[in-house]
Protein backbone atom coordinates (compact mmCIF):
# COMPACT_ATOMS: atom_id res chain seq x y z
CA UNK A 1 0.00 0.00 0.00
CA UNK A 2 1.44 3.02 -0.83
CA UNK A 3 1.95 5.56 2.17
CA UNK A 4 0.16 9.02 2.95
CA UNK A 5 2.94 11.60 1.13
CA UNK A 6 2.74 15.94 2.01
CA UNK A 7 5.17 17.47 -0.18
CA UNK A 8 5.81 21.33 1.39
CA UNK A 9 7.69 24.01 -0.83
CA UNK A 10 7.09 27.17 -1.95
CA UNK A 11 8.34 26.89 -5.64
CA UNK A 12 6.17 24.64 -7.64
CA UNK A 13 9.23 23.52 -10.20
CA UNK A 14 10.53 21.93 -6.59
CA UNK A 15 7.76 20.39 -5.85
CA UNK A 16 7.43 18.36 -8.87
CA UNK A 17 11.08 17.45 -8.90
CA UNK A 18 10.14 15.57 -5.48
CA UNK A 19 6.98 14.27 -7.14
CA UNK A 20 8.57 13.11 -10.05
CA UNK A 21 11.29 10.99 -8.04
CA UNK A 22 8.86 9.41 -6.03
CA UNK A 23 7.71 5.47 -6.63
CA UNK A 24 5.03 5.83 -9.18
CA UNK A 25 2.41 3.90 -7.46
CA UNK A 26 2.36 6.57 -4.51
CA UNK A 27 1.62 9.24 -7.06
CA UNK A 28 -2.13 9.16 -6.36
CA UNK A 29 -1.88 9.45 -2.70
CA UNK A 30 0.48 12.61 -2.60
CA UNK A 31 -0.66 16.14 -1.26
CA UNK A 32 0.67 18.86 -1.36
CA UNK A 33 1.34 22.45 0.60
CA UNK A 34 2.58 25.60 -0.68
CA UNK A 35 4.26 26.72 2.72
CA UNK A 36 4.24 25.97 5.87
CA UNK A 37 1.13 27.13 7.29
CA UNK A 38 -0.92 24.73 4.95
CA UNK A 39 1.12 22.06 5.96
CA UNK A 40 0.54 22.10 9.65
CA UNK A 41 -3.11 22.26 8.27
CA UNK A 42 -2.72 19.20 6.11
CA UNK A 43 -0.66 17.62 8.77
CA UNK A 44 -3.24 17.97 11.92
CA UNK A 45 -6.14 16.90 9.79
CA UNK A 46 -4.79 13.83 8.15
CA UNK A 47 -2.41 10.63 9.48
CA UNK A 48 0.68 11.92 7.12
CA UNK A 49 3.59 9.20 6.79
CA UNK A 50 6.07 10.99 5.32
CA UNK A 51 6.44 14.85 4.89
CA UNK A 52 9.13 16.14 2.25
CA UNK A 53 10.12 19.70 3.85
CA UNK A 54 11.77 22.83 2.33
CA UNK A 55 13.13 24.70 4.84
CA UNK A 56 13.29 28.68 3.52
CA UNK A 57 9.41 29.76 3.02
CA UNK A 58 7.53 32.86 3.73
CA UNK A 59 5.56 32.59 6.90
CA UNK A 60 5.84 29.45 8.90
CA UNK A 61 9.00 28.30 7.39
CA UNK A 62 10.48 24.69 8.05
CA UNK A 63 11.97 25.30 10.99
CA UNK A 64 8.23 26.18 12.47
CA UNK A 65 6.65 22.96 10.32
CA UNK A 66 8.99 20.94 12.64
CA UNK A 67 8.35 22.59 15.55
CA UNK A 68 4.68 22.27 14.90
CA UNK A 69 4.81 18.61 14.33
CA UNK A 70 6.94 18.12 17.84
CA UNK A 71 3.88 20.45 19.76
CA UNK A 72 1.25 18.02 17.94
CA UNK A 73 2.94 14.96 18.57
CA UNK A 74 2.40 13.48 15.10
CA UNK A 75 4.09 10.61 14.05
CA UNK A 76 5.63 11.44 10.69
CA UNK A 77 8.89 10.65 8.69
CA UNK A 78 10.22 13.80 7.38
CA UNK A 79 13.34 14.48 5.14
CA UNK A 80 14.35 18.19 4.66
CA UNK A 81 15.13 19.09 1.30
CA UNK A 82 16.66 22.35 1.20
CA UNK A 83 18.52 24.97 -0.50
CA UNK A 84 20.28 26.31 2.82
CA UNK A 85 22.81 23.73 3.45
CA UNK A 86 25.00 25.05 5.96
CA UNK A 87 26.51 22.05 8.44
CA UNK A 88 24.76 24.00 11.45
CA UNK A 89 20.83 24.11 9.87
CA UNK A 90 21.40 20.42 8.78
CA UNK A 91 22.39 19.31 12.51
CA UNK A 92 19.36 21.80 13.50
CA UNK A 93 16.83 19.76 11.68
CA UNK A 94 17.86 16.56 12.95
CA UNK A 95 18.11 17.57 16.33
CA UNK A 96 14.05 18.79 15.41
CA UNK A 97 13.41 15.35 14.36
CA UNK A 98 14.01 15.36 10.70
CA UNK A 99 15.27 11.81 9.74
CA UNK A 100 17.40 13.16 7.08
CA UNK A 101 18.32 16.11 4.64
CA UNK A 102 18.83 16.49 1.31
CA UNK A 103 20.16 19.66 -0.41
CA UNK A 104 18.00 20.95 -3.61
CA UNK A 105 18.16 20.26 -6.13
CA UNK A 106 17.37 16.94 -4.72
CA UNK A 107 17.77 13.76 -6.85
CA UNK A 108 16.05 10.65 -7.70
CA UNK A 109 18.34 8.09 -6.02
CA UNK A 110 19.83 10.16 -3.32
CA UNK A 111 16.08 10.95 -2.08
CA UNK A 112 14.95 6.63 -2.77
CA UNK A 113 18.06 5.20 -0.56
CA UNK A 114 17.37 7.86 2.45
CA UNK A 115 13.54 6.46 2.09
CA UNK A 116 15.12 2.64 1.73
CA UNK A 117 17.59 3.22 4.62
CA UNK A 118 14.72 4.31 7.18
CA UNK A 119 12.32 1.46 6.10
CA UNK A 120 10.37 3.54 3.79
CA UNK A 121 10.74 1.64 0.57
CA UNK B 1 9.90 40.74 -12.73
CA UNK B 2 7.67 42.43 -16.00
CA UNK B 3 9.67 43.53 -18.07
CA UNK B 4 11.72 40.06 -18.51
CA UNK B 5 8.65 39.02 -19.76
CA UNK B 6 8.62 35.59 -17.92
CA UNK B 7 5.41 33.49 -17.45
CA UNK B 8 4.71 31.98 -13.83
CA UNK B 9 6.75 28.92 -14.33
CA UNK B 10 9.55 30.59 -15.63
CA UNK B 11 9.74 33.11 -12.76
CA UNK B 12 8.70 30.05 -10.25
CA UNK B 13 11.83 28.44 -11.86
CA UNK B 14 14.24 31.23 -11.84
CA UNK B 15 13.34 31.97 -8.03
CA UNK B 16 14.24 28.36 -7.54
CA UNK B 17 17.87 28.21 -9.46
CA UNK B 18 18.04 31.55 -7.59
CA UNK B 19 17.53 30.17 -3.94
CA UNK B 20 19.33 26.94 -4.48
CA UNK B 21 22.36 29.51 -5.70
CA UNK B 22 22.48 31.88 -2.70
CA UNK B 23 21.65 28.92 -0.41
CA UNK B 24 25.29 27.94 -1.38
CA UNK B 25 26.62 31.80 -1.50
CA UNK B 26 25.37 32.07 2.19
CA UNK B 27 27.15 28.31 3.00
CA UNK B 28 30.52 29.89 1.89
CA UNK B 29 29.75 32.95 3.85
CA UNK B 30 29.53 31.35 6.94
CA UNK B 31 32.39 28.82 6.76
CA UNK B 32 34.47 32.26 5.66
CA UNK B 33 32.96 34.19 8.76
CA UNK B 34 32.90 30.97 10.70
CA UNK B 35 29.16 31.34 11.92
CA UNK B 36 25.71 30.88 10.86
CA UNK B 37 23.76 33.16 8.24
CA UNK B 38 20.11 32.99 8.82
CA UNK B 39 18.55 32.83 5.29
CA UNK B 40 15.45 34.42 4.19
CA UNK B 41 13.56 33.40 0.76
CA UNK B 42 15.58 36.63 -1.76
CA UNK B 43 13.25 38.66 -3.89
CA UNK B 44 14.15 39.14 -7.15
CA UNK B 45 12.72 42.67 -9.43
CA UNK B 46 14.18 43.74 -12.92
CA UNK B 47 15.34 46.72 -13.46
CA UNK B 48 15.05 48.81 -17.07
CA UNK B 49 18.40 50.48 -17.62
CA UNK B 50 17.15 54.06 -17.75
CA UNK B 51 15.84 53.44 -14.15
CA UNK B 52 19.22 51.78 -12.46
CA UNK B 53 20.71 54.89 -11.07
CA UNK B 54 17.71 56.28 -9.51
CA UNK B 55 17.36 53.05 -7.79
CA UNK B 56 20.51 53.51 -6.58
CA UNK B 57 20.52 56.71 -5.61
CA UNK B 58 17.16 56.26 -3.78
CA UNK B 59 18.98 53.83 -1.32
CA UNK B 60 20.10 55.72 1.66
CA UNK B 61 23.34 55.46 2.93
CA UNK B 62 24.58 53.34 0.04
CA UNK B 63 28.07 52.98 1.04
CA UNK B 64 29.83 50.81 -1.33
CA UNK B 65 29.33 48.79 -4.22
CA UNK B 66 31.13 46.20 -5.65
CA UNK B 67 31.54 45.53 -9.50
CA UNK B 68 32.40 42.08 -11.29
CA UNK B 69 32.06 40.93 -14.68
CA UNK B 70 31.53 37.81 -15.78
CA UNK B 71 31.49 36.11 -18.93
CA UNK B 72 30.58 32.17 -19.92
CA UNK B 73 29.03 30.94 -23.56
CA UNK B 74 26.45 31.34 -25.63
CA UNK B 75 26.47 35.09 -25.01
CA UNK B 76 25.51 34.71 -21.33
CA UNK B 77 27.38 37.63 -19.70
CA UNK B 78 27.23 40.49 -17.14
CA UNK B 79 28.26 42.54 -14.38
CA UNK B 80 27.37 41.83 -10.79
CA UNK B 81 27.05 44.83 -8.54
CA UNK B 82 26.87 43.56 -4.95
CA UNK B 83 25.74 46.86 -3.25
CA UNK B 84 26.40 47.89 0.93
CA UNK B 85 24.41 50.47 3.14
CA UNK B 86 26.53 51.86 5.18
CA UNK B 87 25.55 50.38 8.43
CA UNK B 88 25.85 46.78 6.97
CA UNK B 89 29.57 47.16 6.35
CA UNK B 90 30.60 48.82 9.74
CA UNK B 91 28.76 45.46 11.08
CA UNK B 92 30.76 43.27 8.93
CA UNK B 93 33.73 45.02 9.99
CA UNK B 94 32.49 44.09 13.70
CA UNK B 95 31.84 40.55 12.71
CA UNK B 96 35.32 40.14 11.74
CA UNK B 97 37.27 41.65 14.57
CA UNK B 98 38.72 44.40 12.46
CA UNK B 99 39.81 47.67 13.45
CA UNK B 100 37.08 50.10 11.47
CA UNK B 101 40.19 51.80 9.15
CA UNK B 102 39.64 52.09 5.66
CA UNK B 103 42.05 49.83 4.11
CA UNK B 104 40.63 46.52 6.08
CA UNK B 105 37.31 47.15 5.44
CA UNK B 106 37.54 47.68 1.68
CA UNK B 107 39.90 44.60 1.14
CA UNK B 108 37.02 42.76 3.69
CA UNK B 109 33.89 44.06 1.55
CA UNK B 110 35.72 43.29 -1.86
CA UNK B 111 36.69 39.38 -0.36
CA UNK B 112 33.00 39.08 0.70
CA UNK B 113 31.73 40.16 -2.47
CA UNK B 114 33.70 38.23 -4.77
CA UNK B 115 32.74 35.08 -2.51
CA UNK B 116 29.10 35.92 -2.74
CA UNK B 117 29.09 36.50 -6.16
CA UNK B 118 31.65 34.41 -7.61
CA UNK B 119 29.89 31.25 -5.60
CA UNK B 120 25.97 32.48 -6.53
CA UNK B 121 27.33 32.71 -10.05
CA UNK B 122 28.37 29.46 -10.45
CA UNK B 123 25.68 27.50 -8.92
CA UNK B 124 23.59 30.00 -11.02
CA UNK B 125 25.58 28.99 -14.29
CA UNK B 126 25.39 24.78 -13.75
CA UNK B 127 22.11 24.71 -13.05
CA UNK B 128 21.89 26.38 -16.26
CA UNK B 129 24.73 24.26 -17.99
CA UNK B 130 27.14 27.31 -18.36
CA UNK B 131 30.76 27.98 -16.96
CA UNK B 132 31.61 31.25 -15.89
CA UNK B 133 34.70 32.97 -15.96
CA UNK B 134 35.65 36.28 -14.02
CA UNK B 135 36.73 39.77 -13.92
CA UNK B 136 38.59 41.06 -11.00
CA UNK B 137 36.30 42.54 -8.28
CA UNK B 138 36.10 46.09 -8.22
CA UNK B 139 35.26 48.48 -5.12
CA UNK B 140 33.33 52.25 -6.41
CA UNK B 141 32.68 54.86 -3.82
CA UNK B 142 29.58 56.08 -3.68
CA UNK B 143 30.03 58.99 -5.93
CA UNK B 144 26.94 59.73 -8.23
CA UNK B 145 29.33 60.46 -10.94
CA UNK B 146 31.48 57.57 -10.53
CA UNK B 147 29.26 54.83 -10.72
CA UNK B 148 27.47 56.73 -13.31
CA UNK B 149 30.41 56.40 -15.58
CA UNK B 150 31.17 53.12 -14.23
CA UNK B 151 28.11 51.78 -15.70
CA UNK B 152 28.25 53.63 -19.03
CA UNK B 153 31.74 52.02 -19.53
CA UNK B 154 30.50 48.39 -19.73
CA UNK B 155 32.12 46.38 -22.21
CA UNK B 156 28.50 45.32 -23.40
CA UNK B 157 24.66 47.12 -23.91
CA UNK B 158 22.75 46.23 -21.37
CA UNK B 159 18.93 46.51 -21.67
CA UNK B 160 17.68 44.99 -18.00
CA UNK B 161 19.08 44.64 -14.83
CA UNK B 162 18.01 41.87 -12.68
CA UNK B 163 18.16 42.96 -8.78
CA UNK B 164 18.12 40.29 -5.94
CA UNK B 165 17.53 41.56 -2.84
CA UNK B 166 19.54 39.55 0.26
CA UNK B 167 19.20 40.25 3.64
CA UNK B 168 21.53 38.25 5.72
CA UNK B 169 21.11 37.64 9.18
CA UNK B 170 24.58 37.06 11.03
CA UNK B 171 23.72 36.32 14.80
CA UNK B 172 23.80 39.12 16.76
CA UNK B 173 24.02 41.17 13.26
CA UNK B 174 22.22 41.85 10.43
CA UNK B 175 23.33 43.32 6.97
CA UNK B 176 21.70 43.99 3.80
CA UNK B 177 22.39 43.84 0.40
CA UNK B 178 21.49 44.16 -2.90
CA UNK B 179 23.29 41.69 -5.66
CA UNK B 180 22.25 43.31 -8.77
CA UNK B 181 22.91 41.39 -12.03
CA UNK B 182 23.39 43.64 -15.34
CA UNK B 183 22.54 41.42 -18.35
CA UNK B 184 22.57 42.49 -22.06
CA UNK B 185 19.31 41.08 -24.14
CA UNK B 186 20.84 38.10 -25.69
CA UNK B 187 22.15 36.44 -21.86
CA UNK B 188 18.20 37.19 -21.11
CA UNK B 189 16.96 35.46 -24.25
CA UNK B 190 19.48 32.60 -23.68
CA UNK B 191 18.62 32.42 -19.51
CA UNK B 192 14.46 32.05 -21.05
CA UNK B 193 15.54 29.33 -23.25
CA UNK B 194 17.46 27.47 -20.88
CA UNK B 195 14.53 27.57 -18.13
CA UNK B 196 12.15 26.29 -20.97
CA UNK B 197 14.53 23.47 -21.34
CA UNK B 198 14.23 22.64 -17.54
CA UNK B 199 10.26 22.70 -17.32
CA UNK B 200 9.98 20.88 -20.19
CA UNK B 201 11.47 18.13 -18.49
CA UNK B 202 8.56 18.03 -15.77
Amino acid sequence: MSPSVLICDDSNMARKQVLRSLPEEWKDSVQIACNGAEALTILRDNSIEILFLDLTMPGIDGIGVLQGIQKLNLNCSVFVISADIQPEMQSKVKALGAKEFMRKPVQADVLLNNLRQHGLL
Amino acid sequence: MNEFHLTEDQQDCLQELINIAMGQASDQLARYLDTFVYLKVPSIESVAAKDLMKTLSQQKNTMAVVSQGFFGYEGIRGEALLVYQEEGSARIADLLGYEPDELSQDEQLIDISSILTTTFLNVFAQQINNQLSYNAPKLLPNIQEILSEHLQQMPFTWDLALKVNINYQVTDYSFNCNMILLIPETAITNIKHVLDRILEEF
